[in-house]
């Protein structure tokens, strides 16, 4: 392979990290190039020696999203930290994703009737005064409240959850990475 | 079987030997990775996502020193986190080799 097959594979496999990222990193293997010349070594054995531009990629992006993850705990780090889980082959998909799917599904289905216990809540606030309820238009107006601030309660605990079961995906996909790793190496 | 064994162990003291060669003195990538290749036979590649890894923990830090041959190198440097990191490692280290050679010897 020659320097620019490896820089441009390695290019294409970091698509979509921030450009200073991407920059960085195309900076730190041109380097080695420059390096290894100046060292006697033909490209091709530099190319050689660094491995599959495709895979140390994927490390890197890996890492990358891992990292996000860890500092910024929102919706969009987290989809990204599990892509890149999954990209990288560290989640046994077929053990995994049914587990997975599963719990998924049972915190989207509490998110919905938080949701829905939420709205229930607002309309027997706003329906008081005007549907003459049994106990008047005040306990009407407290069970609304109530109900309101106990799906608010419960929506609180659904996010705690979200967050804890995200990084037991990510705590799980490193340590399995980790003992995955040695594997991929052999086979390529 | 035992190449596994072999590439397991190697990645595991991996960052433990960078660790080590930046306490005896600042290096750049190239040349960690080639000490690394000559001395535990690792692949070169390994070495950025590696250094990147330690950067971001705060175990190493850079700067530019201008070569001769070519544009200025970005070397790396031990903060004293990283200083402190590999002592205990080292220690670490020092315990869990003595604890296995004992077992090795007693099964000889």
């Amino acid at each position: 392979m020659t320097r620019n097959e490896f820089m441009t594979r390695l290019r294409r496999g970091l698509a979509g990290l921030p450009a200073v990222t991407i920059a960085d990193i195309v900076a730190d293997h041109e380097a080695h190039f420059a390096e290894a010349a100046a060292d006697g070594r033909t490209e091709a054995e530099a190319a050689a020696a660094l491995g599959d531009p495709d895979r140390l990629a994927r490390e890197l992006r890996a890492d990358a999203g891992l990292r996000r993850w860890e500092e910024t705990k929102n919706p969009s780090a987290a989809g990204a930290a599990i892509v890149a889980l999954i990209g990288l082959g560290a989640i046994d998909i077929m053990f995994l994703l049914p587990l997975l799917m599963g719990v998924l599904a049972t915190l989207f289905g509490f998110l919905v009737a938080v949701v829905a216990l939420f709205v229930s809540g607002g309309l027997v606030f706003a329906m008081g005064p005007l549907a003459a309820p049994p106990g008047g238009p005040m306990t009407a107006f407290l069970a609304g409240v109530g109900l309101m601030a106990g799906a608010t309660f419960l929506g609180a605990l659904l996010t705690l959850a979200t967050v804890g079961l995200v990084n037991v995906v990510v705590w799980y996909g490193r340590l399995h990475f980790r003992l995955l790793k040695p594997a991929i190496d052999n086979q390529g | 079987m035992s190449e596994a064994i072999e590439i397991q162990l190697k990645k595991g003291v991996l960052a433990l030997c960078v660790l080590a060669l930046l306490s005896r003195a600042d290096s750049y990538a190239y040349e960690i990775a080639s000490q690394l290749a000559k001395d535990i036979d690792m692949g070169e590649g390994t070495i950025y996502p590696l250094m990147r890894r330690m950067q971001s923990d705060g175990l190493v830090e850079t700067y530019l020193v201008e070569s001769q041959s070519g544009p200025p190198r970005k070397y790396y440097r031990l903060t004293p986190v990283g200083r402190a990191s590999f002592t205990q490692q080292k220690t670490e280290w020092a315990a869990f080799t003595k604890a296995v050679d004992d077992i090795l010897g007693a099964a000889a």
